[in-house]
């Protein structure tokens, strides 16, 4: 019943360790999913959309792991472009000399690690809002779709401002404002607080989705430089509490100052 | 700009209290209120309805903080009727003997209902199926089924609890349980056990006025249920900010310890 926290639990000994949390309707029967005869979901159905046409991205996804590692887990080494002082931070943090730095291990949240999180997460959307509801932290990110600009000068925040438009079948979801103490990955890749997120939300069929994220971020980066991360639909299950700081026993261990 | 965050910061010393955030769009118009002839929100106006005729709740929402110290303030103490254990611990918590334990002051989730009376605002989203608090307070999330489930039979105790809602006429009722029992009800230190059950009725008494009556049923700490009433205000205009209660925490060493 608890595999999912269980198998997170091992993989991710090393940051975000929290106390994870509880069965809630568990095995609840997700309406509205397709179903081979046999009643299982059929995950190779072709992508809900909703009565305007477009494609639509509600449900409980989670997505594969290896991206909060590493995000660049599918370039080629001397593919990420980076500027001598973030390629120097970079191979200073590696191999968890400064994991104490990683705001993630004082139970702190931030973007992008937030979507890549080894917990599903919620996409709701609304008129003029989609929410994404992380089982992580149980927190929670608003991404504005009426038409709202982004804020001129923000105050820095660990999520970010976002705002989200519809390109064609992609949603494209633009974040700035981010704090620039956050890392990109749990190797330790950074960023400065000219980071400009951009995801790009492509759901191929009902159960299979790739965010195509861009790291724009002149400052730490030469150029911007995209990633694909590539998710999965959870069916007939529910989000759970986590609670990070509950019971944290893990920073005491963790190296750095 | 940010004055209502200041005025915050000294209501909640108590507990709840952290770094708050920054301006996310605050003054941004919000779509659909209506206004008097100045522009100003009509906070007077009919509660808007839904085309099934139900009321619609959704909008930010100012807490009712008056109740986040002490939550049966209303009430006359014959009301309140605690459990001997109950009533020592309670006697203790008010006298602040065990103010570094509050689950807030340490950052962990207020329970419901406390964080209904948090001093910053909560919006709540309401969808056929599902409504969901968004809370300011911590950036946390409750969800409320409206699909017709029925609460856990043997749930796995939990800071905010599981939570189902249905309609009683214009009433929003949700039902809530599976809490761990680690949660003060108040800053006072109401306290509560694994057996609380909550309700809460929403009642949207115009455009800008909701009555939140709540319910504390728990024979492990009261031996009978005891109701209030909050009065949430909708925040117009506004929008909520990031409340990320574990950075840079430097209140908890000030806060009494009990040897």
């Amino acid at each position: 019943m608890f595999t999912r926290v269980m198998i997170a639990s091992v993989l991710f000994a090393a940051l975000f360790k929290g106390t994870p949390a509880s069965a809630q309707w568990f095995k609840v029967m997700t309406p509205g999913i397709p179903r081979t005869a046999d009643g299982k979901p059929n995950l190779s159905a072709p992508t809900p959309r909703g009565p305007d046409g477009k494609p639509s991205l509600n449900g409980i996804w989670q997505m594969n792991g290896k991206y909060l590692q590493n995000i660049a887990a599918d370039m080629k080494p001397g593919d990420v472009p980076y500027q001598p002082w973030a390629e120097q931070l970079f191979k200073a943090r590696q191999n968890g000399a400064l994991g104490k730095t990683d705001p993630a291990a004082r139970c702190i949240p931030g973007m992008p690690k937030l979507d890549a999180l080894p917990y599903p997460f919620k996409i709701i959307e609304t008129p003029g809002m989609v929410m994404m509801l992380f089982e992580g932290f149980t927190t929670f990110r608003q991404i504005f779709t009426d038409g709202r600009e982004l804020p001129k000068d923000p105050n820095p925040t660990w999520f970010g401002y976002s705002v989200g438009k519809w390109e064609g079948d992609d949603w494209v979801v633009n974040t700035i404002g981010i704090r620039e103490s956050t890392w990109l990955d749990n190797a330790g890749r950074p960023h400065s607080d000219a980071l400009h997120l951009i995801e790009r939300f492509q759901r191929h069929d009902f159960g299979h989705m790739d965010i195509r994220l861009t790291i724009d971020d002149p400052k730490a980066y030469t150029k911007p430089w995209t990633v694909k991360e590539d998710l999965r639909l959870i069916p007939d299950t529910e989000l759970l509490e986590y609670v990070c700081v509950e019971n944290e026993k893990d920073y005491g261990h963790l190296a750095g100052k | 700009m940010h004055s209502f965050r200041g005025i915050t910061r000294i209501l909640a010393a108590g507990g709840l209290l952290t770094c708050a955030a920054a301006a996310q769009w605050l003054n941004l118009k919000t779509p659909n209120v209506p206004r008097t002839a100045d522009g100003k929100p009509n906070l007077t106006a009919p509660a808007p309805k839904l085309p099934d005729g139900k009321p619609d709740l959704s909008g930010i929402w100012d807490a009712d903080r008056s109740y986040l110290v002490n939550l049966a303030k209303d009430l006359k103490p014959e009301a309140v009727q605690m459990q001997p254990w109950a009533a020592a611990i309670y006697k203790e918590r008010a006298a602040g003997l065990h103010a570094s334990e509050e689950p807030d002051a340490n950052c962990l989730p207020q329970g419901v209902p406390k964080i209904d009376a948090a001093p910053v605002p909560w919006k709540l989203i309401q969808m056929p199926n599902e409504v969901v608090i968004l809370y300011e307070a911590f950036t946390q999330f409750r969800q409320i089924h409206m699909d017709g489930r029925k609460l856990p039979v043997d749930p796995n105790p939990i800071w905010l609890g599981y939570s189902v809602g249905h309609w009683d006429g214009d009433t929003l009722v949700v039902e809530s349980n599976g809490f761990n029992g680690k949660a003060w009800l108040d800053q006072s230190g109401h306290p509560a056990t694994e057996k609380l059950k909550v309700t809460e009725k929403f009642h949207r008494k115009d455009f800008g006025h909701m009555d939140l009556e709540i319910t504390i049923d728990d024979p492990g700490a009261y031996t009978k249920p005891w109701t209030v009433k909050e009065s949430p205000t909708l925040a117009a205009d506004t929008e909520l900010l990031e409340f990320v209660c574990s950075e840079n925490e430097q209140d908890i060493k000030h806060m009494v310890r009990k040897k």
